[in-house]
């Protein structure tokens, strides 16, 4: 008589993600396959999004042409480029015109604002 | 909020990321919550396991939206700073729905500069208690000048060391409870500015400087102190 074949019990183990690994997780993936690039970056622009391009990428845009304005603080950025998908630490970041003063305090804002101060204050002790 | 720059130099980070809900511009979103479909809202006294400050909006045909469940419809995204050290810039408001920070008059002189004391119908400095804040001149011989809190009473005093020099009747001024290093800030109901009004307490961070104008144009420099990819409590 052929003796029973012993096998393991099979143990699941519930994997503990960790707060890094679900955030990872969340990135968005990026150009959809089979998108052309222009046509995902206009679609981009059209949701007033930052569009950040590689040095290979970037002269094929024209901000102006969709109300958007280069970073010029941070001259380059560390992003996924929205044209080719690549992760590159030498990016350039365009801002839709619109919400830039939203999100970003430059040092032209802080300067305009505090000589805009000094000024009324002056104005109000008569000096 | 705006993001300023970053503590130690270097070039700012940016992520794209799906998001559980329709946030605005220049809000502070924490790690995805359990059951949530992208990053979520911060609220406004916590900052726990946050990520960093959103730089776009969510619209779609320049209206905010929320996410779809319409099927194979694109999922929303939305770019993050997400440096630990990013430094944010918020403006201080005297409420929850972002009024005016309070603007104090002098009621009684000070000729040695050692006290600021209000006038009748200003808010008690000692309740929100602003011990340990920082007062500061907005118009008279002192205009400009600040200095930080060591003791408030309730006869709408604030005292500080360092002595201011002497001031006028009807001098206005302003008090907050930040100074340096003051922890924890609560936000405004849009989560977009820091309220002035009330006792520092809420939202996980630190103050790393202070600029101070007038009433409306006051600002808070931040670090996220529960950054998940920084120092994470």
């Amino acid at each position: 008589m052929p003796m029973a074949t012993k096998t393991d019990p099979t143990v699941l183990v519930k994997r503990q993600f960790t707060k890094k690994e679900i955030t990872a997780a969340q990135e968005a993936p990026g150009k959809p396959h089979g998108r052309t690039a222009g046509s995902w970056v206009y679609d981009l622009c059209a949701l007033k999004k930052v569009i950040t391009l590689c040095p290979l990428c970037t002269h094929k845009f024209n901000p102006g042409k969709f109300h958007y304005r280069k970073e010029k603080e941070f001259p380059v950025v560390q992003a996924k480029c929205d044209g080719c998908d690549t992760f590159d630490v030498r990016c350039s970041a365009y801002f839709f015109e619109e919400t830039y003063h939203q999100v970003r305090s430059t040092a032209a804002d802080r300067r305009a604002e505090r000589t805009a101060h000094m000024r009324k204050m002056k104005k109000e002790q008569g000096i | 909020m705006k993001f300023e720059y970053l503590l130690g130099g270097g070039t700012p980070t940016l992520k794209k990321y799906k998001m559980a809900a329709g946030h605005a511009a220049g809000i502070v979103v924490l790690v995805a919550a359990a059951g949530a479909t992208g990053l979520s809202t911060s609220t406004t006294t916590s900052w726990a396991d946050a990520v960093g400050l959103t730089m776009d909006p969510i619209v779609n045909v320049g209206q905010p939206v929320s996410y779809s469940v319409v099927q194979n419809q694109p999922e929303y995204l939305q770019t993050v700073v997400v440096n630990p050290d990013a430094v944010i810039k918020a403006l201080l408001v005297g409420s929850a729905a972002n009024a005016a920070l309070e603007t104090r008059t002098v009621g009684t002189a000070s000729a040695n500069g050692l006290t600021v004391v209000g006038t009748t119908g200003d808010t008690d400095p000692s309740s929100p208690d602003m011990d340990e804040g920082t007062v500061w001149y907005s118009s008279g011989a002192n205009g400009g000048a600040s200095r930080k809190i060591t003791s408030t009473t309730t006869t709408l005093t604030v005292t500080v060391i360092m002595p201011f020099a002497a001031n006028r009747v009807g001098d206005k001024y302003h008090t907050i409870d930040y100074t340096v290093g003051t922890p924890d800030v609560t936000l405004s109901t849009d989560l977009q500015n820091v309220r002035g009004d009330i006792a520092a307490t809420g939202a996980e961070a630190r103050v790393i400087d202070l600029q101070l104008n007038g009433a409306t144009n006051s600002y808070l420099e931040l670090l996220i102190s529960d950054h998940l990819f920084g120092t994470n409590t």
